[in-house]
């Protein structure tokens, strides 16, 4: 049972629409063979239920299945490099001399998935902050299975493989059989809970950084001002939000500004205006 | 931009030469690390990268890296290992003999790129 | 026994699923579906041996068209484009990677040989002394490829240089 033409269409402009990747005509079997699980794991009974289901009613986990199994490039260490230079040479001087009293940093990685951006950060954080000094990363996802999988740690050989220098791969991981996993020096400062942005978040203490990268591509507007809301009540005053390159708070959110950080930018509540305080929403 | 490949397997010669030809380097092969050092002390030009295999005969490839460190001719090279060698250890002698990085086999096209890349030898936005 | 080495069947069948994805299958859409027959037949096979702390050999094991149908993933051409020389220089890669990793779990101090391809079937004759610690058999694109661990029973504890 191939995809139709229609079918093809829906998922071919989700893909363009939400993560600016085209799919040629002609690739109708890969994108079956890559839903093939993914309607599995939901419960239909084949893809052409599963893309019926969601065209009747959309789903964003859904869209998100559809959009992790179509794309190849979310599993990197260091993804994008230029967040995590703006960090060592921006942002970890500047929260060094400003949180010199309580010596303490805390990250929030927002859609950990596998827990390698997460890890990514422990690394920097591990490198650039002075001794003597804390750092607490929480990732969260949607995805119980990722949360378990990064809580886990383990990465086979093709995973290190990804963007992770070598000389941080012998000093942050060791061999466990067939894989690799992070030492306990990093896993002791990192945790992961479950968490669906767009529904009221739990009480958390506040970040000095929050990491939402390729999260909002998934939303509608409406959606999108949701979680920035929400984000904003858990980002320091002073903190930084990085969204991933093809997102922007502006037009949605107005009580951000976008600033320059090294050769990226980023995202800061606007002096004077209270956290979360949009009369949009 | 030139490189070389060097592995005493012609289909991984093939692979990593259709890499390394898709960011615009020109590739020059070697069957294994004393082919190598041969053909650079005929080139006038040094290459700029070289993807280096580990277990190879005549010459592996840690010893081809400590050569080529030894030679100030030959400073300017990025040096990295291809290999199946996977053992921590392993990875620590190579970094400690000079190589610059380090990609363990099997590993995809992506994968490549990215570590040279981390390397500055990828233009930004080049991975296909 | 092999009781210090800690290579089972899943790990075995990560590291081919990483070869598949790697060079075999990038687009995942063609893996080895496993079919757990220890004695599908072969046609041509490649091995490495491993020596020092552990002693054996890894087998790749398939028919022609399966690895002819690899070495030209491998080596991006048409199947009926492939020389014996591609066929038996991939068979050598493709036992060597899966080696390399298995070495990579064994106690420190085991060296791995250069590949050996033999354009034969599979027959334990060439690893005489030997036991099956564990494999992974199955059915790509309808042919059959195997990949097997097998240990030397008279393991003599061989000095090594390292």
């Amino acid at each position: 049972m191939t995809l139709s033409q229609p079918e093809f269409a829906f998922v071919s402009t989700l893909v363009r629409k939400e993560a600016s990747i085209v799919l040629a005509p002609g690739k109708e079997y890969l994108v079956e063979a890559r839903l093939i699980p993914v309607a599995r794991a939901v419960g239909a009974a084949n893809v052409n239920e599963f893309l019926a289901e969601l065209q009747r009613r959309p789903n964003p986990a859904h869209q998100r299945k559809i959009i992790d199994a179509l794309t190849t490039n979310e599993t990197s260490w260091f993804r994008d490099r230029e967040p995590f230079a703006a960090l060592t040479d921006v942002i970890l001087p500047e929260l060094i001399k400003s949180r010199a009293t309580t010596r303490k940093v805390r990250f929030w990685s927002g859609a950990s998935s596998s827990g390698q951006e997460a890890y990514s950060l422990a690394i920097t954080l591990q490198e650039a902050l002075p001794s003597g000094w804390n750092y607490e990363i929480v990732g969260t996802d949607i995805s119980t299975e990722m949360v378990k999988r990064a809580e886990t740690a383990e990465y086979s050989q093709v995973e290190v493989n990804r963007g992770l220098p070598a000389s941080q791969l012998v000093q942050y991981f060791e061999r466990a059989g067939a894989h690799w996993r992070v030492t306990s020096q990093l896993r002791k400062n990192v945790s992961f809970k479950l968490m669906n942005l767009t529904a009221p978040l739990p009480a958390m203490q506040p970040f000095d950084v929050i990491f939402m990268r390729n999260v909002l591509i998934y939303f509608d507007v409406a959606t999108k001002r949701t979680v920035l809301q929400n984000v904003a009540k858990l980002l320091r005053p002073d903190g930084w939000l990085f969204l991933g390159a093809a997102e922007t708070t502006i037009g949605i959110d107005d009580n951000y500004e976008r600033v320059a950080a090294g050769r990226t930018s980023a995202y800061r509540v606007r002096t004077g205006v209270p956290a979360g305080a949009s009369r949009r929403g | 931009m030139r490189a070389m490949v060097i592995d005493d397997s012609r289909a991984m010669r093939m692979i990593l030469k259709r890499i390394v030809t898709k960011l615009n380097f020109d590739a020059v092969e070697a069957g294994d690390g004393q082919e190598a050092l041969d053909l650079l002390a005929d080139m006038p030009e040094v290459p700029e990268l070289a993807l280096i295999d580990w277990n190879m005969p005549n010459m592996n490839g840690l010893e081809f890296v400590t050569n080529v460190r030894a030679d100030p001719r030959l400073r300017e090279m990025t040096l990295v290992m291809v290999t199946t060698e996977s053992e921590q250890s392993q990875i620590v002698r190579a970094l400690a003999a000079g190589a610059h990085e380090y990609v363990i086999k099997p590993f995809t096209e992506g994968a490549m790129i990215e570590k040279l890349a981390l390397l500055g030898l990828v233009p930004t936005g080049a991975n296909s | 026994m092999s009781v210090e080495v800690e290579v089972n069947e899943n790990d075995l069948a990560e590291m081919v699923e990483q070869v598949w994805e790697s060079y075999l299958d990038p687009e995942g859409i063609n893996p080895l579906i496993p079919t757990y027959d220890e004695n599908q037949p072969s046609e041509v096979h490649s091995s490495v041996s491993i020596s020092g702390s552990w002693t054996g050999h890894i087998v790749y094991a398939c028919s022609i068209e399966a690895a002819r149908r690899a070495a030209a993933a491998f080596l991006a051409m048409e199947p009926d484009e492939v020389s014996q020389e591609d066929l038996s220089d991939v068979l050598g890669e493709l036992a060597n990677i899966v080696g390399g990793n298995v070495k990579a779990m064994l106690p420190p101090g085991a060296f791995l040989s250069l590949p050996q391809v033999v354009l034969a079937p599979e027959s334990t004759a060439r690893f005489p002394n030997t036991e099956r610690i564990s494999g992974v058999y199955g059915i790509w694109d309808g042919e059959p490829v195997s990949i097997s661990m097998w240990h030397s029973r008279a393991d003599n504890n061989q000095e090594d240089g390292a």
